[in-house]
């Protein structure tokens, strides 16, 4: 039905082709400046990678917690070390200025 | 009917798969590339979902579609380039490689062709997540916690070589 | 044995590593001189420690075996990582930046080497490869602003992650063919006759995905352009752990799990050893640079100790494990006297090695004596281990292969003595000092020469030592 719906939209709209400024990328009502494809900071790029090191984690804790009150001590101690090395990650990049705004 | 269904959807994720996947290579755009990499990612997900491995599915789009993709377009992002719109151009190795490709997969579908299709597996647990905590924090320890280092690992290289290139600007 | 116990030598490593990345951070600035010797210290006390528990044997959650034959491996690994890091202090000291990392990483990537030498189980041996290869693509590009390490770096990170992507297709086939990870499962399911043509492409992809890491030919392209490249302590490590830690893993892989498919593989062995000894040696001749020739001297070496495999038996294996522990001090010590020179001349030409001999008789005794090691010249012990892999060939029937394996050790001995003919017969370039050797650096140095002639005069410690593993790897 929702297909339905948009094909006929599509089928019964007026086709009128794009003319002037309707076709550039809208921002504000101004007019965009310069090339669209710039060279980005590596900054963006570190907290990306320290992102997906902290979402990786979470994967492997949800099983853990899902299984909590099964496994004990012992796999609790195991989760510890695993986090204590990720942290031991988080502290480097903040140590080292990974997550500062440049 | 269940079955033909379960078919069906297969056949769509498939031919997204690998649709997708061919677009990654043969488009000129490498940032387009990537986004089509995000739906082949995607459709392998949905993949997981018909195996009945629920977990892996939601993996599957929290990294690879969630992180990976974003890591992947900064990548794209940072380095120097000319023209982004002949940025994933083939060299002159593409006929060799096609060759070879090709090859390839005609092998693998001959000695698919020619395996008996029932495979020695156990049942699977109907619980995947469970199985899986189990299998970490039981027998699989050892490569858990050498997982944690190979991140730690590779935060670390990338934050030295991050740094380098900080200090040059 | 308790498997604290057990997992002692790994369990250290890791602390010592991750310690090591932490006291960098805690260390102020130009005073992390003292982390190289701290590296340097554990690792010789966790060397001494493996070496007390070599006659461990036991099985961690199944997947992880502590025997003998990985005990030996991880020793061997130990030595590589306690001569990288004496030969390091200076080199590393003037990039001036990222000693702690670096120390840290050398240890890592160790520890890696140690699982893929003692796993069970195709996840873990997996982690352990990527382990050791993600370390090593971040040191390869240690040295700052130059852009030979940086494309070394990029060469090996993408040539890598292509080879483990052959690996993990290969590994994931297997699994999918036997239904277990577990190496002792696979080798049943393999005893029973239950290898498919489906199994048989895992292998050959597996077999590609090693071939890689031991830079054997024609899975070698990688090695040269990385090896000049790479910091010249790290490509000594690259070129003996990475090399035998790859030789460790095939060995468990395919001789304990794919032991009795033996057939369907022993061709496209014999197919690589020739083609590495050949390649390898022939260029070899023309190289100019010394790591380069020595990238290619190490893809000859991977060819030689291809040679173990090709024979399938304890004898085989006895002499891989023999010869790559004394590749490991004769390719160290050639190094280790490529570092010290580059530190003093900024230069790896071979040319400007002219008249070493007057300018450092030292740096030039070890490179003689380690390069005609390489080449096989009795008294020095690499006669008796290419002796040992010949040997063990020619019992299997493969003369034609051991002769061809002695003609080209001839041919290595003319490139390894043009080498030799520069540092003695040349003329210093006027107006060059002498070059100092650090203390630590003699001392490592006259360490590998000690082991080349003792164990080549008195082989039969390490013999006993090596083939009592390889026995007790095949039992």
């Amino acid at each position: 039905m929702a297909w339905a719906a948009l094909a006929v939209n599509w089928l019964l709209r007026p086709k009128r082709p794009q003319v002037g400024d309707q076709r550039e990328t809208y921002e504000c009502g101004l007019k965009t400046q310069g090339p669209t494809w710039v060279q980005f900071r590596i900054g963006y790029f570190l907290y990306a990678l320290i992102f997906l090191l902290f979402d990786v984690e979470t994967i492997f804790l949800y099983p853990w917690a899902v299984k909590f009150q099964v496994l004990g001590l012992f796999a609790f101690i195991e989760m510890l070390i695993f986090i204590g090395i990720l942290i031991l990650g988080l502290w480097y990049a903040w140590k080292e200025g990974g997550l500062e705004w440049l | 009917m269940g079955s033909t269904l379960t078919l069906v959807a297969f056949w769509i994720l498939f031919v997204l798969v690998v649709a997708s996947a061919l677009a990654v290579v043969l488009l000129r755009n490498i940032v387009h590339s990537a986004l089509y990499l995000v739906l082949s990612f995607v459709g392998v997900a949905g993949i997981y979902i018909l195996l009945e491995a629920e977990f892996l599915a939601a993996v599957q789009i929290l990294v690879y579609v969630g992180a990976v993709s974003v890591l992947l377009i900064f990548g794209v992002m940072l380095t120097r380039r000319g023209n982004i719109r002949q940025s994933n151009l083939f060299n002159a190795f593409s006929l060799a490689a096609g060759v070879v490709s090709l090859a390839l997969c005609v092998l693998i579908i001959l000695a698919l062709a020619r395996t008996p299709a029932s495979l020695p597996l156990g049942s699977w647990p109907v619980d995947t997540v469970g199985a899986l905590a189990e299998a970490f924090l039981g027998p699989f320890v050892v490569p858990f916690e050498v997982a944690a280092i190979l991140l730690l690992v590779g935060i670390v290289g990338a934050i030295l070589i991050a740094r380098e290139v900080k200090e040059d600007k | 044995m308790p498997v604290w116990e057990l997992l002692s030598v790994e369990l250290l490593t890791a602390f010592l590593g991750l310690g090591l990345l932490v006291l960098g951070l805690l260390v102020p600035k130009g005073q992390k001189r003292g982390l190289g010797y701290l590296a340097a210290l554990g690792l010789v006390g966790i060397a001494a420690l493996a070496f007390a528990l070599r006659e461990a044997q036991g099985v961690v959650w199944e997947g992880y075996i502590i025997d003998p034959f990985g005990t030996y491996f991880k020793l061997l690994f130990l030595f590589a990582a306690i001569l990288t890091c004496v030969s390091s202090f200076e080199y590393i000291g003037r990039l001036g930046n990222g000693e702690g990392e670096y120390y840290a990483l050398i240890i890592l990537s160790t520890l890696g080497m140690m699982i893929l030498a003692s796993a069970g189980e195709l996840i873990t041996l997996y982690l352990g490869l990527e382990l050791m290869t993600i370390s090593f693509c971040i040191l390869a590009t240690y040295r700052r602003g130059d852009m030979k390490s940086a494309e070394a770096g990029i060469k090996y990170i993408i040539l890598g992650a292509l080879s483990s992507a052959i690996l993990l297709y290969g590994l994931s086939l297997l699994y999918g063919s036997t239904g277990s990870t577990l190496i002792k499962d696979i080798s049943l399911v393999v005893n029973s006759g239950g290898v498919t043509p489906l199994m048989v492409v895992g292998m050959i992809f597996l077999l590609g995905g090693f071939a890689f890491k031991m830079a054997a030919v024609p899975f070698h392209m990688w090695a040269p352009d990385v090896y000049e490249g790479a910091p010249t302590p790290v490509t000594a490590f690259l070129s003996v752990a990475s090399k035998a830690a790859a030789f460790a893993a095939f060995l468990r892989v395919f001789f304990v799990a794919l032991g009795d498919s033996h057939p369907l593989w022993a061709e496209v062995i014999v197919a690589l050893t020739i083609l590495s000894v050949v390649v390898g040696n022939l260029v070899a001749i023309p190289q100019k640079n010394i790591k380069r020739l020595l990238a290619y001297s190490s893809i000859s070496q991977a060819g030689y100790l291809l040679l173990g495999i090709v024979a399938f038996s304890t004898l085989g294996v006895g002499a891989i494990l023999y010869h790559s522990m004394l590749y490991v001090f004769a390719n160290m010590g050639a190094f280790m006297v490529a570092t010290v020179f580059y530190n003093a001349d900024k230069s790896d030409e071979i040319q400007d090695y002219a008249g070493l001999a007057r300018r450092s008789p030292l740096l030039a005794a070890v490179m003689l004596f380690s390069l005609l090691s390489l080449a096989g010249i009795p008294p020095l012990a690499g006669f008796v281990s290419k002796f040992y892999l010949f040997m063990a060939v020619i019992d299997q029937g493969y003369i034609w292969l051991a002769i061809l394996a002695v003609l080209m050790s001839m041919v290595s001995v003319y490139y390894y003595l043009q080498v030799v003919k520069v540092m003695y017969l040349g003329d210093p370039p006027p107006g060059r000092p002498a070059i100092e050797v650090p203390l630590g650096v003699q001392i490592a140095l006259a360490c590998s020469l000690a082991v080349l002639f003792l164990f080549g005069i008195y082989p039969t410690p390490l013999t006993n030592y090596a083939f009592s593993s390889a026995a007790a790897f095949f039992h």
